[in-house]
């Protein structure tokens, strides 16, 4: 039911937002599964900022799917992204802007290397709002998703960036920054009146300016898709027809 | 021969003392914070390679300060190592609760004594009437029972009117086990954060994977932290926690300092960002700043807000799934079906508590008719019963009652009338008949009831 199958192969930047009283790691770890499944060929490579490989593999295996961290140019390539860089200091002295993120770039090129068959890729990069929260510049995140794009572009991969919003009804510039790049945007929202047994959350699809005309069907927030967490993912329903509703 | 076998259950011994696996999955190992409530909204426990940070924004009182020594001790008590970052954390671990039966061998079993002020109130409800058909209900609970969890020794029940033995921290001491890791030094040219986090390191490397390691920090971003920016804090709060997951036989619990905990000083948002990167954060919003809230709640001490969850193993926390104090899975089912509870705590002469928040009868307007009485009752009986002891609390407990009084003091100030003084705080026996008279003239307040 969501997402919907052409999504993933759509090959654009699909920006996930969420708050964090229903955080969307069901919808990463599902984007990853279904990729993995659906063509056993494919390739899927993950910036991990928050989460260790662990946590993604212990997930992967509630639904029956074994991950194995291998080497570069095999199925899945994980990248701890704050074990390559490190946040710039303000107690320090500027150093240039822009070397910060560079490893990370170095390495995303370098495992998007073209191999000789064709194959479909996925990029993720689970969180980018904490990279700004321990300090990396805006200019900074702002340059480095733009880069990322264009990068998963030239190599026809989707690319996958999620952002928490913690203040909601405000966009910061990094944020409106994403949501010009973005062929997609996912809203995943807590429920209005809180935290319930029957229904975690609610997530909408928009169509995002750089993508002209939406070539898979679109969930505005009016009628928003409800979800229900599991250990291991999520069963998706319409609103109002969740079980523990009269 | 049949080619099944029994599964030995091997697992079962190679586990620590003051460990269990987590009720939802095999793979995850829970510890006790000491609080037997507050383990039941964590999900069973505090996953061990999981971090808990504690937001207490009053600055009157030190609830974030008391998780923490319940958290020393329960460590203490297990025989895990404990790792305290503080300047002053020998007095921190020795300002620490202890078990009541350790010390004195008195002729009534610890769990009697402990217990005392339910039972108090038991008797006290048995003599009012019930209708029949009402009669055969389960008695309503507001919080669990520790009684469960008695059998064996993974969660203490601690008593705050008994303090740690002297003996018990040095022996810990002299064995190895309680490290202190001083907060502020002069050779430090920055703030402290990375040197800490090296230090937390090599303590994770140097223990053997065997034996769970606790990280306490009572205040982080006090002035003994220097000038931390919220960035600092971020990257300690993301730093610890990936050494954890990369150690995953310790956890770790961390207090903020009062003034950092509110979105006034990191901005807004703030304490959704520390939710992010930390595995479980609660706030405990003490009625303090609130006169209003005081009087309107004479039973608690303050509000509990669960910010995030620890689910180190699984997408869904198995709070959700196994809190009953929470109780979004009470209805059962695949469906589940009933909002979460809301949950406020309450520090007793003895104990830390948090239960769920009701309001009352006639819709919250008026006091609860009958658990402030019984508390202060039971008390009052307890205070004759016992000798008087030292207090291991003592400071907090008079700084609470300090911070109460003043805070009438403000209101009566602000509304200007001769306005009745409200609940009293139950340490005060002698007026416990006053407030109920009085709060029933409070209707007319146009403050509190303005409909």
């Amino acid at each position: 039911m969501f997402p919907p199958s052409a999504l993933l192969s759509s090959r654009k930047l699909i920006l996930i937002t969420d708050e964090l009283a229903a955080p969307a790691d069901f919808l990463l770890h599902r984007f990853l599964s279904t990729k993995i499944r659906e063509n056993k060929t494919s390739r899927c490579i993950v910036l991990s900022v928050s989460e260790d490989f662990e946590r993604w593999k212990a997930i992967a295996a509630k639904s029956n799917l074994s991950l194995f961290q291998t080497s570069p140019g095999e199925n899945l390539v994980f990248i701890d992204v704050l074990a390559k860089v490190q946040p710039p200091s303000h107690h320090e002295e500027k150093r240039e802007i822009d070397a910060f993120l560079c490893p990370i770039y170095d390495l995303l090129s370098s495992a998007l290397a073209p191999s000789e068959e064709h194959r479909e890729t996925l990029v993720i990069l689970d969180d980018i709002a904490t990279l700004q929260w321990l300090g990396f510049t805006s200019i900074d995140l702002t340059r480095f998703s733009r880069s990322l794009r264009n990068l998963c572009a030239k190599a026809d991969a989707t690319l996958i960036i999620r952002h928490h919003l913690v203040n909601p009804p405000e966009v910061e510039p990094l944020l409106q920054h994403l949501f010009q790049l973005s062929s997609y945007h996912i809203e995943v929202r807590p429920l209005a009146s809180g935290r319930s047994g029957a229904v975690s959350g609610e997530v909408c699809l928009h169509l995002g300016p750089a993508e002209g005309d939406a070539t898979c069907p679109l969930t505005s927030r009016a009628g928003a898709i409800q979800y229900r967490l599991t250990d291991g993912g999520a069963i998706f329903f319409d609103k109002g027809t969740s079980g523990g509703v009269l | 021969m049949s080619s099944f076998k029994r599964k030995a259950p091997s697992k079962q011994a190679s586990l620590a003392p003051g460990t269990r696996f987590s009720p939802a999955s095999l793979s995850t190992i829970i510890t006790s914070t000491g609080i037997p409530s507050l383990d039941d909204i964590l999900g069973g426990g505090l996953p061990l390679s999981c971090l808990l940070v504690v937001l207490a924004p009053d600055s009157h009182s030190a609830y974030g300060e008391l998780v923490q020594k319940y958290f020393i001790a329960q460590g203490l008590s297990c025989g895990h190592k404990i790792c305290v970052a503080d300047d002053d954390a020998i007095h921190l671990v020795k300002e620490c609760m202890w078990t009541p039966g350790s010390l004195q061998s008195t002729s009534t079993p610890p769990s009697r004594v402990e217990d005392e002020d339910d039972e108090k109130a038991i008797q006290h409800d048995d003599k009012i009437k019930i209708a029949w058909r009402y009669e055969q209900m389960k008695r309503f609970q507001t919080t669990v029972s520790s009684a469960t969890s008695s059998a064996d020794d993974y969660c203490f029940t601690f008593d705050l009117t008994c303090r740690i033995p002297e003996s018990v921290v040095d022996a810990a001491i002299v064995a190895g086990k309680l490290t202190f890791l001083d907060v502020d030094s002069p050779h430090d040219q920055d703030v402290p954060v990375r040197r800490i986090i090296q230090q937390i390191q090599d303590i994770l490397v140097a223990s053997s994977a065997a034996q769970p390691v606790r990280m306490s920090i009572r205040a982080l971003g006090s002035p003994q932290w220097g000038d931390l920016s919220p960035a600092d804090i971020l990257y300690f709060l993301h730093s610890l926690r990936g050494l954890l997951r990369r150690h995953p036989h310790g956890c770790a619990s961390v207090s903020f300092s009062p003034h950092i905990c509110t979105d006034a000083w990191g901005g807004p948002g703030w304490q959704q960002k520390v939710g992010w990167l930390a595995d479980a954060a609660i706030g405990m919003t003490a009625f303090g700043a609130n006169p209003s809230l005081i009087s309107l709640f004479p039973s608690h001490h303050g509000l509990l807000q669960i910010h995030t969850l620890p689910a180190p193993h699984s997408i869904l926390p198995p709070s959700d799934r196994f809190s009953a104090l929470r109780g979004l899975s009470s209805s059962a089912g695949g469906a589940g079906g009933t909002g979460e509870n809301n949950l406020a705590f309450k520090c007793m002469r003895k104990r830390l508590i948090f239960e769920t928040l009701h309001l009352d009868l006639e819709g919250g307007v008026t006091e609860r008719r009958t658990t402030p009485s019984t508390n202060a009752i039971a008390l009052e009986a307890g205070a004759l019963l016992e000798p008087p002891s030292i207090n291991a609390d003592g400071e907090r407990k008079k700084a609470t009652a300090h911070v109460e009084v003043e805070l009438e003091a403000v209101e009566d100030l602000k509304a200007g009338e001769e306005i009745p003084k409200g609940p009293q705080p139950i340490a005060e026996p002698s007026k416990m008949k006053k407030p109920k008279k009085k709060v029933a003239f409070h209707s007319d307040r146009p403050d509190l009831y303005d409909f």
